[in-house]
């Protein structure tokens, strides 16, 4: 089981770097988003009791999450090509567990996450934020809870699609929505009643507590802070419900119908 | 190859199969009771049109799908009841390429000892055996997605014998070939059948390829039309049919009806005969009916011959004989 787990999530990695363009794509769109939107937003963006920091500030861990939402998410993308393909029948017959794809896939994804948000981790001394080693230490938490989340969840979705296209589309209306309302791109206080009730219920706003409050809060102040553990508690929830699900669905074997039943309400079979 | 050993290698009984519909489709029967004996060390081919459910068949047998009626029974095991016990035995090539086009041939082999749990100090000399099978000794670092068909084909090949199996199962493993692939491809299959007493079971389009296995089979709208030594199904027709093209077949046909000793079938613009003394027959036709022949021949029937006869049509999808 361990070792299927680790050849398959060893094949992600390998896949990924043998694809320059999704390197290059799942960095670069994320950091030009960020350079654009927090200079153009930057000298209007005051919010009450962050006055001190800019948008480009405020926008940062927005940009880390989305990073982990892209390279979590498109990490499942391959699944949809491997069903595709005879590839990941090929997986199936073999006697290694099935948990073992679910496995392979999230932990393949989460590397692949960690590798590509680790370079933009180091600007963070650059915006003066004053983050620690402990408070690293805590951001890797937050890290592992979102990635696998995302990594879950977009397996859950990849595996039901036949085509990348649809995965796409889920993408701008379901995973993208998800984000912006995760309070990466304003702050929930001041949004009006329907959407902060929406970005409430909205499991990636807890996930992104998790990714700001250490860059800015010390160990201490975070085990005593209970709106912390709050959104650690929901967003552990949702990562481990995605991850069951998972689990669950790709455990479910194809199985046909009784004939005796089929034929009783077609008497003259399919046409 | 009569000596097959008691056990059968592969025992199928009442198989059914229907496909759950969507929203869009009614649910669709693919296999209706199948029964099926392939003795150990067999090479088994099953051919039939597109669509006929062998695909559907293979997916059973090396239990990606479950069946909604019937059993299944590998070795003597029940494959529906330990699954994982029986999948060990078995190397199963798909017809849709089951290899990682971006990785490297080794990469994919490596892949595939972590999944069946080869231990590390015995891939190599299994890598080694199994390579003896293909020509791609110098290509272990080539990516898959540069091979060509054949060899690529024969990379799946590889793969599947570095667990050892007992049973292999091709689904159309030589779609795509061109023939010198393909009967490169089956010969391999043939030795390797002969010298390490594989049963192989695979399922292919080709009546030709069918001629070479031990047993065919032919299946058609998910039923088993007839299971057979090649030999002995092609010998149902007769040891020679005369095949006459004309543009009006029935009128020849008609100037038979006194020949109760005869049978034919019309296709096309085609007359199938079977019987005794076609020579003798072929002359009379070509004294008596010259005008409206066009080509007439004495063959030795094939299994495509014997398709057309228990069918009465050539070989054409299924799925386009629904569609009609
Ligand atoms: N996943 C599926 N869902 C619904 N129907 C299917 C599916 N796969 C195959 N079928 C139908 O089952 C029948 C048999 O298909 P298949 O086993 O693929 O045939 P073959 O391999 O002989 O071409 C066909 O009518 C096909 O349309
Ligand atoms: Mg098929």
């Amino acid at each position: 089981m361990i070792r299927a787990t680790l050849i398959l999530a060893r094949r992600e990695w390998i896949r990924f770097f043998r694809q320059p363009h999704r390197v290059i794509g799942s960095l670069a769109q994320p950091l030009l988003i960020w350079a654009f939107l927090g200079a153009g937003f930057s000298p209007s963006f005051r919010t009450p009791g962050m006055e001190q920091i800019s948008y480009t500030e405020y926008f940062y861990p927005g940009i880390l999450l989305m990073l982990m939402l892209f390279s979590g998410i498109f990490s499942t993308i391959t699944l949809i090509e491997d069903r595709a393909q005879g590839l990941m029948q090929g997986v199936l017959v073999s006697p290694a567990p099935r948990m073992a794809i679910v496995m392979g896939k999230v932990i393949g994804g989460i590397a692949i996450a960690g590798i590509q948000t680790l370079p933009l981790l180091l600007a963070a001394p650059l915006l003066d934020i004053p983050l620690t080693w402990s408070g690293l230490v805590w951001l890797t938490g937050g890290f592992l809870i979102a990635t696998l989340g995302f990594t879950a969840l977009g397996f859950l979705i990849a595996w039901n699609m036949e085509s990348t296209a649809g995965f796409h589309a889920v993408m701008s209306v379901f995973l993208m929505p998800m984000w912006m309302l995760s309070g990466a791109l304003f702050p929930l206080d001041h949004a009006p009643m329907w959407l902060k009730s929406l970005m409430i219920i909205n499991p990636v706003t807890h996930a992104l507590t998790l990714i700001r409050t250490p860059l800015y809060h010390s160990p201490m102040e975070l085990l005593t802070s209970s709106s912390y553990w709050w959104a650690g508690g929901i967003a552990i929830t949702w990562a481990s419900a995605c991850l069951v699900l998972a689990l669950w669905r790709v455990n479910q074997v194809e199985r046909g119908l009784d004939p005796a039943r089929f034929i009783s309400q077609s008497p003259k079979g399919p046409s | 190859m009569d000596d097959f050993s008691q056990v059968p290698a592969v025992h199928i009984s009442r198989l059914h199969h229907v496909y759950p519909g969507t929203r869009h489709e009614a649910p669709r029967l693919a296999l209706d009771g199948v029964n099926l004996n392939i003795p150990t060390g067999a090479f088994f081919v099953l051919t039939g049109p597109n669509g006929s459910g062998k695909s559907t068949l293979f997916k059973i047998l090396s239990g990606l799908t479950r069946p909604g009626l019937g059993t299944v029974s590998i070795h003597g095991q029940d494959l529906l009841a330990v699954p994982n016990r029986v999948r060990r035995q078995m190397g199963v090539i798909f017809q849709r390429p089951a290899l990682d086009k971006h990785l490297t041939v080794l990469e994919n082999f490596q892949i595939h000892a972590g999944l069946h749990a080869i231990p590390s100090h015995q891939f190599q000399p299994r890598l080694d055996a199994a390579l003896a099978w293909s020509d791609l000794q110098t290509r272990l670092h080539t990516r898959v997605g540069t091979l060509s068909g054949g060899l690529a084909r024969q990379a799946e090949l590889v793969k599947v014998l570095l667990h050892e199996p007992q049973l292999l199962l091709l689904d159309e493993p030589t779609a795509g070939l061109d023939p010198g692939g393909r009967m490169a491809f089956m010969s391999t299959l043939r030795r390797l059948q002969k010298k390490r007493n594989v049963t192989i079971l695979m399922t292919s389009h080709i009546f030709a390829e069918a001629e070479q296995a031990d047993l065919v089979g032919i299946l058609r709208q998910g039923q088993l039309l007839a299971m057979d030594a090649p030999s002995r199904l092609t010998a149902r027709l007769g040891n020679e049919i005369l095949v006459i093209q004309a543009d009006d077949p029935a009128a020849i046909a008609h100037t038979l009806t006194n020949r109760p000793e005869l049978s034919w079938q019309i296709h096309n613009h085609e007359l199938r005969i079977q019987g005794t003394q076609l020579p003798t027959l072929m002359a009379d036709l070509l004294q008596a009916q010259r005008a409206r022949i066009q080509t007439l021949a004495i063959k030795q029937p094939t299994l495509e011959d014997l398709y057309i006869t228990l069918t009465g049509r050539a070989l054409t999808s299924d799925e386009e004989e629904e569609n009609r």
